[in-house]
Order: C-alpha cells, then sequence, then structure tokens
C-alpha cells in the first residue's frame, strides 16, 4: 500500500514578502548580520551624503566670494559634529568593506568574527583621532 | 513557460567592479582626508581649493574619485533593489532612476571641477 508522501521541498519556508519587517526582525541575528545591516545603512547614508557633496560644493563655481560664505555655514560646531558623525559612517563602511573582502580571500571566513572586532576597535580609535584633529583647531581659537 | 525569464547577467562583472571600485575607493578616501583636514583651511576656504587645482593631478584624481563613488553608491543601492522581488516595470523604473541622477549629479561636479580657473 502507498502512502502519499509530500516531497521534502514542502517544508521548506519560502520568505513572506509581506511580512517581511516582522520576518526580518525574528531572524536570529549574529555578527555577520549585523555587520550587512550596518554596511547597507552606511553605504545608504553614504551615497545619501556624495549627492549632496556636489550639491554643497556648487559654489566653487560661483567664485571665491559664494564658496567662502557657503562653507562658513559648514564651519559651525553644528556642521563640524555631523561631519564627525558622517566619518563615522565612512569608517565603518571602509573598514568593514576590507573585512569582506578579506573574508572573501582564501580562508579568511574562518577569523570572520576577529575582523569584525577589528574593525570596530579601529574605527572607533581612528574616529577619536579625526575628533581630536577636527576639534583641536576650534578649542585653540576658543582659548585664544 | 518561461514565466520566471529572467535576466541572463549573473552579476559577477557587478560584483568584480563593485570590489575593484571599492578598493580604490578605500585608497582615494584615505588621501581626501587627509587632505581636507590636517588644516581646517585646507578643505574649507577657495584659495586652498583654487591653489590645488592650479595642478591638473588633481582634477584628474577629483573626476576618478567621483565616478568611482558614483558608480559604487549607485550599483550599490541597486544591489539592494536586487534583493527583493520587483516587477519588471519597477525594475526598469529604479535603474532608469538611479543612472539618470547618477549621470546628472556626475556630470554637475564635473562642471563644478572645470569651473575653476588656471590662473597662471
Amino acid at each position: 500500500m502507498e502512502t502519499e508522501t509530500k516531497p521534502a521541498y514542502h517544508n521548506i519556508r519560502t520568505f513572506d514578502q509581506k511580512n517581511w519587517i516582522s520576518q526580518n526582525l525574528s531572524y536570529k541575528k549574529d555578527t555577520g548580520s549585523w555587520a550587512w545591516i550596518f554596511h547597507r545603512i552606511s553605504g545608504i547614508a553614504l551615497i545619501a551624503y556624495l549627492f549632496l557633496h556636489v550639491y554643497s560644493l556648487s559654489p566653487l563655481a560661483q567664485g571665491e566670494t559664494a564658496f567662502n560664505n557657503k562653507m562658513q555655514v559648514y564651519m559651525t560646531p553644528f556642521f563640524m559634529v555631523v561631519e564627525w558623525i558622517l566619518f563615522a559612517f565612512v569608517l565603518f563602511h571602509s573598514l568593514n568593506g576590507l573585512r569582506i573582502v578579506i573574508v572573501d580571500w582564501a580562508d579568511g571566513s574562518n577569523y570572520h568574527k576577529q575582523l569584525y572586532r577589528w574593525s570596530w576597535i579601529i574605527g572607533i580609535l581612528l574616529f577619536i583621532a579625526m575628533g581630536v584633529l577636527m576639534f583641536s583647531f576650534e578649542l585653540k581659537k576658543f582659548i585664544q | 513557460m518561461y514565466k520566471y525569464k529572467a535576466s541572463k547577467d549573473t552579476g559577477s562583472k557587478s560584483w568584480v567592479l563593485q570590489r575593484i571600485t571599492g578598493l580604490a575607493l578605500l585608497v582615494l578616501m584615505i588621501g581626501h582626508y587627509i587632505l581636507m583636514h590636517y588644516q581646517p583651511d585646507s578643505g574649507h576656504t577657495y584659495q586652498a581649493v583654487l591653489s590645488r587645482m592650479q595642478f591638473s593631478w588633481y582634477r584628474i584624481i577629483d573626476i576618478s574619485f567621483i565616478t568611482l563613488g558614483m558608480y559604487h553608491g549607485l550599483n550599490g543601492i541597486w544591489n539592494i533593489f536586487r534583493d527583493y522581488k520587483l516587477h519588471s516595470w519597477a525594475k526598469i523604473s529604479i535603474i532608469s532612476i538611479l543612472i539618470l541622477t547618477g549621470l546628472a549629479f556626475t556630470a554637475w561636479g564635473y562642471v563644478i571641477i572645470f569651473s575653476i580657473p588656471y590662473i597662471n
């Protein structure tokens, strides 16, 4: 007597596009998942900034006074902090990008977690260094 | 029969280009940050930009920087959309918008770079 058995692929849960937010949130996230999520967010932020960057440098075509007036706005503390945060996105995206290259290379995937930790450590150190570099001139101006 | 007919392009060329441009951008970005931030004036005054732009090499570097950045960034955005199942009309609209805005802003960048005069 033959019993009707369903093929194995009937048990595979396919991606449910209608509930993708809850599906994505319920998925257990490990090192690689977070790296992927942050890489994506920082990438979107950076391309958005690149468009802004072209726009913000457009007064270069209008000569010296127009450009310097515009730059005065960007040299205020608020924009400097925004610039500094932008550097955090640049740092994460470049260090994690380098990590992806190493992970794909030879046996790099064996130590992708260490590489992720190192990218955060190097990133935070460079972020602080850039903060010192950017704001030391402002502090000197403030003291004088 | 050909209900799920898709592009024959596996995306492998795009993958390689994304990696190469990414590595190139990493090198360019290090130079860019040193150049712009070793002094607060170096990136934020017209005189500094003007004196740099007297050397055509800086113009060439800036042009390749913006071209590579636009390609890498917009190809990255396209890769995000490729993760989702989209109707072909949506795919065509999205990729058209990406290419057109990319070309427009790259051209705008070129115009800005070439608008800076040679003074000698």
